[in-house]
């Protein structure tokens, strides 16, 4: 019984760190049809910037606000300086669609270069700020703490907060306008590329809370987001790529499958669960779970 | 017929003489004034962070015998290959090391998986080149039609599993025990050797891939070990520190600390890193371990002593510890190697050489060396240690007790062995 | 109307055979004026061509963007292993099963794929590359960590003693590169091959002209495969021996990014991608030494010149560098 609930508690866990980055890829690809892998890397670099808010000031809140902010601000930065020109150049041929992929990927070395060279490649670790001892629960401790709480909560706010931008704001209506249909968007008067870079903003600082929240458990270093990443883009096309709530129920699905499978059948499934997941919903499903039922334009 | 037979009279000729001439490639990498050594080892990633000190230590040990004469003229510069304990990388970077950096000779090459795949993708064997006092204890290695020109230097984990084995029989009678070990060749090893000792664990042990402990895996194996035990059992740990410090750190989250007597490997244990990587003093504090070396924080210990001293002026900005002592220790008896085999130094004569001289060397360890035309295994021993809050390793039961065995089916006995007095300053002038 | 350029007379196979014969004569004679250090390296040079060779076809020709290249890589070197060291049989039985079996496979996933678009196919082959090398620590026969040995053995007796075994790695490699990459060549600028041209320049076009887009994708997929196959069989050649962490994610990355560099849409740069890659630590390295620095600074140069090269290649010359030169005519 034991091992249910600790399973069940930190698949909880697992999927909502994947969430988070599941919702910087989304709101990433929602507002310009890009898939960032840069994000492993600024997210890294907006931990790392926290890390150093930590040494100097010794507080985990403060480092969180300026992680987010800077986040924010990277993420508008790489959208206006680099992804921009680009788009500008790359204009016609196939290599439209791998074009900012490859350039994603490139950015994602030199950042990591870059972190490498300023603050080392040696593993850096950062204090949790609320207690990470496991609640007891029937005389027995089990694997859930404060700090997994905390994660959860943040999710969740995170998770609402953007629903409410997406779907009620003007604001959010520009951004959705601008991703599907960018000609017409400018015509009804929407700065679409201003817009776009608020998208990377917001999908940056979300990067930002994610790194944050993940690096606490584990290892600062230069790749340390890059596993993270890599499930947070399986959780989101899982969850369809087009909705914010996708990509977080893509995200459970993932962790519930993920740790589920490896109490329960063999710890060294961690990989190919999330494979088989993945091929499994885009058989039934091939773009994703959530994905609205009209078709979208090509 | 006569023109038959000169002919092969002289290609018989041509082919002894030719046989006798000395192959070129048995000195690469010496010239009248330098020893080119080199070693692939992980610098980065997690098991980096734990071993990255060892080559940096293993240089300065170098540098100040080269500050001191060097080797019959000769001063030792070491090539330093990162392969991030990844046994494809070490292949390719070996091969570099042989092909490129041309080195006379590796040494200290680091992990089982890891190098042996190194050895057989770089053709040490057949390119005869001295694989000295590899960073691992791989029973294995110590196969001579195998590995041919390899030298061990720590225990092997078959002999510590048996010195293990003995002090759970010893100490700990009637409690439960169990084993979690990393599934490669290093756990397996273990394991084996637990079982060659007679010692049947309370489950089948717990085997995890190299790089897979996570945090929830160790909440899980840990909440599932409590559960399965009453009393206080024993729980071995036969992994890289990096990983004793995940499940340290999730007994601590499920305060099961006490609920456990950890007995962690010497690769797993040391506490300097334990306590870097965020385990708590009060956690460590009673775990029992095993090594060879004196403790680093000893400072009564002439060797650590020494090797202290060295660190300040050749290794600076690094704090000294156990990964430290060893890399000087190892590089100590690769000097003295080279000493032994003469100027006129040949891959084959520094082989030989160690093999004749070898297990007269001096060294810090407390137990004997094992080096001989028969044998490849260097410490055959190890003492019994258990760790403070402080992180200092004190011998277990409070006296100094020295087991040696072998990697097979003999016994562990208790020895007398005095180690050899250190050469002044360190310096060894053996030859 | 402005003159359409220079009009080309197509090579016949028959030319382009005795090419790439005399181009192979060529590496032949030069294998034998250099060291083990260059036969050494040029094998990875063959190697990673071969493997550029399947990206361009795959993604440069067909349309698909696959960041799986390394799992295709990995089924084939488990493919012959298994079949070298398990079964027992001859090694160049053993490569060919590498690239059998991995085109197979590529068939399955090919299919599978048919079905998907642009980030979802670039998702789920992202998930195969991470997961597929991971599952040699399911099946105890495939090794796990400890992998399987590759052994293609010594050159034959007839070679001499002084036949270096790098420099049998180059034939080997070399000469399988040129065999596939020319089977690729012919198959290209086959009546077939230009379907594949259409369809990526117009794939609403070519469908309306009756070319099934769907078979000619899963078919790219397959025969791309099996050459990622044979190239990651070759890959573990050179390393005597496949383990999961021979194809890391990041192998992938550095494909993909080369084959950018070189030009997606045609073969002629995949030995110069091959060179890149092999190159880029060899200068990372030099440079380091010349201008010092830490350890630290040793590791992660390498990779900043791959991913600067690759925002560059992007940037100016995104359909490869023969545009560049086309431009200034």
């Amino acid at each position: 019984m034991t091992q249910f609930i600790t399973a069940v508690l930190t698949s909880l866990s697992s999927g909502a760190i994947y969430a988070l980055m599941a919702i910087a890829i989304v709101l990433v690809w929602r507002s310009t049809r890009v898939i960032n892998f840069a994000q492993a890397g600024q997210a890294v670099l907006t931990t790392y910037i926290g890390y150093t808010v930590i040494q100097r000031t010794g507080s985990f809140w403060i480092a969180l606000v300026v992680a987010v902010v800077s986040g924010a601000v990277i993420g508008a930065v790489i959208d206006r300086f680099f992804m921009r020109p680009i788009f500008k150049r790359v204009k016609s041929g196939p290599i439209v669609m791998i074009a900012p992929v490859v350039a994603t990927l490139g950015l994602l070395g030199i950042i990591q270069a870059v972190i490498g060279f300023v603050w080392g490649i040696t593993n850096q670790s950062i204090e949790a700020p609320v207690s990470t001892g496991g609640y007891k629960v029937m005389g027995t401790v089990i694997a859930f703490s404060n700090y997994n709480l905390l994660v959860l909560v943040f999710v969740a706010i995170a998770m609402l907060l953007l629903t409410l931008l997406f779907q009620k704001t003007n604001i959010g209506l520009a951004l959705r306008a601008s991703a599907y249909s960018p000609e017409i968007a400018k015509l009804s008067g929407i700065k679409v590329d201003s817009v776009r870079t608020l998208g990377w903003a917001i999908a940056g600082a979300s990067g930002g809370l994610a790194g944050m929240l993940y690096i606490p458990g584990y290892f600062l270093y230069p790749n340390a987001m890059d596993l993270l990443l890599v499930l947070g883009f399986i959780a989101a096309v899982i969850g369809g790529l087009e909705s914010l709530f996708g990509a977080v129920a893509g995200a459970m699905i993932l962790g519930f499958a993920i740790i589920f499978s490896t109490t329960y059948i063999s710890p060294k499934l961690f990989f190919p669960t999330a494979f088989i997941v993945l091929i499994l919903v885009l058989l039934v499903k091939p773009a994703g779970l959530f994905a609205p039922k009209k078709s979208r334009g090509a | 017929m006569k023109r038959a037979t000169l002919a092969s009279a002289i290609v018989a000729t041509s082919a002894m003489v030719l046989s006798i001439v000395p192959a070129h490639a048995d000195s690469t990498g010496v010239t009248a004034t330098s020893i080119k050594l080199g070693v692939s080892t992980p610098l980065t990633g997690s098991a980096g962070l734990v071993y990255g000190k060892v080559p940096g230590a293993m240089r300065a040990y170098f540098d100040y015998i080269n500050a001191n004469g060097g080797v019959n003229g000769r001063k030792i510069s070491l090539v330093i290959r990162d392969d991030k304990y990844l046994p494809t990388l070490a292949a390719t970077q070996t091969t570099n090391l042989i092909l490129k950096d041309k080195v006379f000779a590796l040494v200290g090459a680091l992990g089982t998986a890891t190098h042996s795949k190194a050895y057989t993708a770089a053709a040490l064997a057949k390119n005869n080149v001295p694989d000295l006092f590899i960073n691992t204890g791989f029973s294995g290695f110590t196969n001579k039609a195998k590995y041919p020109t390899t030298f061990m230097v720590l225990p092997t984990y078959a002999m510590e599993a048996k010195v293990m084995a003995k002090v759970i029989k010893d100490n700990f009678p009637g409690q439960a025990t169990f084993m979690i070990a990393q599934d490669d060749e290093f756990g397996s090893d273990g394991v084996a050797g637990f079982t060659t000792a007679g010692h049947k664990f309370s489950s089948t042990p717990t085997l995890y891939p190299q790089g897979s402990m996570t945090a929830a895996r160790a909440e899980g194996a840990l909440t599932a070990l409590a559960a399965a035990a009453p009393g206080k059992p024993v729980l071995v740990l036969f992994g890289t520190t990096d990983v004793t410090a995940t499940i340290l750190k999730a007994a601590e989250k499920l305060e099961l600390t006490k609920k456990f007597t950890f007995l962690a490997g010497s690769v797993g244990a040391d506490a300097n890193t334990l306590l870097a990587l965020g385990v708590k003093p009060t956690t460590i504090d009673g775990v029992v371990s095993a090594s060879f070396l004196p403790d680093a924080k000893d400072l009564t210990d002439p060797y650590v002593k020494q090797f202290i001293d060295i660190n300040t002026k050749y290794n600076k900005g690094v704090t000294f510890d156990n990964y430290v002592l060893g890399g000087m220790n190892s590089a100590m008896l690769t000097v003295q190697a080279l000493r032994a085999a003469g100027k006129n130094l040949t891959r084959a004569g520094l082989i030989s050489a160690i093999e004749a001289k070898g297990s007269k060397f001096a060294s810090a360890g407390l137990v004997p060396l094992g080096w001989s035309a028969t044998s490849r295994v260097g410490y055959n021993g190890y003492w019994v240690s258990q760790l403070n809050a402080k992180g200092e390793g004190q011998p277990y039961g409070g006296k100094l007790v020295i087991y040696t065995t072998d990697s097979g089916a003999g016994a562990v006995e208790i020895s007398n062995f005095t180690r050899p007095t250190m050469p002044k300053n360190g310096i060894p002038t053996n030859s | 109307m402005k003159k359409a350029g220079k009009v080309h007379k197509p090579t016949t196979t028959r030319k382009r055979l005795f090419l790439f014969i005399l181009f192979g004569w060529l590496l032949l004679i030069l294998g034998d004026r250099v060291g083990d250090l260059e036969l050494y390296q040029g094998s990875f040079v063959a190697t990673y061509a071969l493997a550029i060779t399947s990206i361009v076809l795959l993604t440069g020709y067909s349309g698909q963007l696959s960041l799986g290249q390394s799992a295709l890589m990995a089924v084939g070197a488990y493919a012959g292993a298994l079949s070298i060291f398990n079964a027992g049989w001859h090694p160049v039985v053993g490569l060919i099963m590498s690239a059998l079996v991995a085109g197979v496979f590529g068939l399955i996933l090919g299919l599978v794929a048919a079905r998907l678009s642009g980030p979802y196919l670039a998702g789920t082959t992202l998930a195969l590359a991470i997961s597929l090398p991971t599952l040699a620590n399911q099946f105890p026969i495939l090794g796990a960590e400890e992998g399987i040995s590759f052994d293609v053995g010594p050159s034959p007796a007839r070679f001499g003693e002084d036949f270096s075994q790098y420099k049998w790695f180059f034939w080997i490699s070399a000469l399988a590169a040129l065999i596939m990459v020319f089977f690729i060549v012919n198959l290209l600028t086959s009546r077939y091959g230009r379907t594949f041209k259409a369809v990526r320049d117009n794939p609403v076009a070519a469908q309306l002209s009756g070319i099934n887009v769907g078979r000619l994708k899963v078919n790219a997929f397959a025969i791309s495969s099996g050459v990622a196959g044979l190239s990651g069989g070759l890959l573990v050649m050179l390393i005597s021996g496949v383990s999961p962490s021979a194809f890391p994610l990041s192998l992938s990355f550095s494909l993909l990014g080369a084959a950018v560099v070189t030009g997606l849409y045609s073969l002629k740069g995949v030995i110069l991608g091959g060179l890149v890659l092999v190159a880029i630590p060899e200068i990372a390295d030099s440079l380091v030494s010349r201008i010092g620095g830490s350890e630290g600074f040793t590791t992660v140069l390498p990779g900043f010149i791959v991913s600067a090269l690759l925002i560059l290649a992007v940037v100016f010359t995104p359909n490869g560098p023969g545009h560049l030169l086309k431009k200034h005519h």
